[in-house]
C-alpha cells in the first residue's frame, strides 16, 4: 500500500468515525468541523497525490517528509485548539462548582433559620 | 481597626481534620468584626463534618462551604472571594492558613496596616522579623528568594514572602479576584497582579509555626512544577494590558 492510498484510507475512516461520534453524540458539531477538516484534507490529498509531491519538490522535501509534516502541522494545531477548549471548560466547570457550593451553604442557612423560626415559615 | 467594618477570614481546608478545630479555637480571641469561612476543598477526610459541627459551637459567626471536588488553594480561596461579594458586607478578606501555620494575633495588624497605610494588600512575610518561629526547608527557602527576586525585579517593588497564604486584601483586589483568580499556587501570581494593576501592596513581619496536621500542597515532585508554572505565570501577566482602572 502506498502513500497516498494510505491517505485515501485514513481519511475515509476519520471521516466515518467523526460522523459517527456526532451521530451518537459523543461529538459536539464545534470540535467534529475541526476533524472533518482534517478528513477532508486527508482524503484530498489521497486523491490528489500531485499536490503533495508539488509541495515537497517546492519545500526541498521527499515525499514522506512532506506528509509527515502535513500531518504534525495538523496535529499540532487541532491539539492547541483542544487545549484552549479545554482550559474554557475548565474554567466553566470551576465556576459553576463555586456557584452550586455557595447555593447549598445558603439553602442550608435558610433551611437552619426555618427551623429555628418554624412561625416564620410561609406554608402554601 | 476602623469601627463599623466587617471582615471576613478564609480558611481553605483540603484533609485539614487534625488542625481545624486548633486554628479556629486561635481566631475565636478576635473582635467581632471578623466572621470566618471554611472552604471544605473537596477533603476526603472528615473535614466536612467538623467544619459543619464548628458552625454551631464557634463564638465567632462562622460558615461552611463544601466544594464537591478537590479544585486546588487557588479555587478554595477564590469561593471565599465570591462568598464575600454575593454577601456584599465585608471590606477586608484575609486569607489563613487552615493547618495552623500562622498567628490568628497578627491579623489584626494586617487589617490596621492596610488602613492605616491605604494597602490594597498586605501580605504576612516570614522573612521581615527576627527570623522567629518554624523554617522552611532550604529548597523551599531558595524558591521563595527566587520568585521574591523575579517579582521585585520585574515590578520596582520590594516584596521579601511572595508565597505566603497569610494576607489580607481589600475590596478592589479582592472583587476582582473573585472574578479571576490563578487556579493553583495562586499567592505569587496574585501579588504580581496586584502590583501590575498599580494597586497599594506591603507587607509586615508574621511567625509562622510548624503545620497542626494535613500536608502541604507543594511535595513530591511539585516543587519543580511550582516554580515553572509560577514563574510563567508571572512572566506571561507581564505581557498583560492594565485590568483594573482607577
Amino acid at each position: 500500500m502506498n502513500a497516498p492510498t494510505l491517505m485515501l484510507v485514513g481519511g475515509v475512516v476519520a471521516f466515518l468515525v467523526t460522523i459517527h461520534w456526532v451521530r451518537n453524540r459523543d461529538m459536539r458539531e464545534r470540535y467534529a468541523i475541526g476533524w472533518l477538516f482534517m478528513a477532508a484534507i486527508l482524503l484530498l490529498c489521497g486523491l490528489f497525490p500531485s499536490v503533495i509531491m508539488r509541495w515537497a519538490h517546492f519545500a526541498h522535501l521527499s515525499y514522506s517528509s512532506a506528509v509527515l509534516v502535513v500531518s504534525l502541522t495538523a496535529i499540532y494545531c487541532f491539539s492547541l485548539f483542544v487545549s484552549v477548549a479545554l482550559t474554557h471548560q475548565y474554567r466553566r466547570n470551576v465556576r459553576l462548582m463555586q456557584e452550586l457550593a455557595i447555593l447549598s451553604q445558603r439553602l442550608e442557612r435558610l433551611h437552619n433559620a426555618a427551623k429555628a423560626n418554624p412561625a416564620d415559615e410561609v406554608v402554601h | 481597626m476602623l469601627p463599623g467594618r466587617q471582615h471576613l477570614i478564609v480558611l481553605p481546608a483540603y484533609n485539614e481534620e487534625g488542625a481545624l478545630r486548633h486554628t479556629v479555637a486561635k481566631l475565636q480571641a478576635l473582635p467581632d468584626q471578623f466572621e470566618i469561612l471554611i472552604v471544605n476543598d473537596g477533603s476526603t477526610d472528615r473535614t466536612s463534618q467538623i467544619a459543619q459541627e464548628l458552625t454551631r459551637t464557634s463564638r465567632l459567626k462562622l460558615f461552611a462551604i463544601d466544594l464537591p471536588i478537590n479544585g486546588g488553594i487557588g479555587v478554595a480561596v477564590q469561593t471565599g472571594y465570591l462568598f464575600a461579594e454575593k454577601e456584599a458586607r465585608y471590606h477586608f478578606v484575609i486569607q489563613f492558613d487552615a493547618d495552623g501555620q500562622h498567628d490568628a494575633a497578627s491579623i489584626i495588624k494586617l487589617v490596621e496596616e492596610c488602613e492605616r497605610r491605604g494597602l490594597d494588600s498586605c501580605i504576612g512575610s516570614r522573612f521581615l522579623g527576627q527570623g522567629e518561629g518554624f523554617r522552611s526547608t532550604f529548597t523551599r527557602r531558595l524558591g521563595i528568594r527566587f520568585l521574591a527576586y523575579l517579582i521585585s525585579t520585574i515590578a520596582g517593588t520590594r516584596v521579601t514572602d511572595p508565597t505566603s497564604g497569610f494576607r489580607c486584601v481589600g475590596p478592589r483586589a479582592w472583587k476582582s479576584f473573585a472574578q479571576r483568580y490563578p487556579d493553583d499556587y495562586p499567592e505569587p501570581e496574585s501579588l504580581y497582579w496586584c502590583i501590575r494593576n498599580r494597586l497599594k501592596v506591603g507587607e509586615i513581619p508574621v511567625v509562622m509555626y510548624q503545620r497542626q496536621g494535613g500536608v502541604s500542597s507543594i511535595r513530591a515532585l511539585r516543587p519543580a512544577y511550582y516554580m515553572v508554572k509560577v514563574t510563567l505565570g508571572i512572566l506571561v501577566d507581564l505581557l498583560r494590558r492594565q485590568e483594573l482602572h482607577p
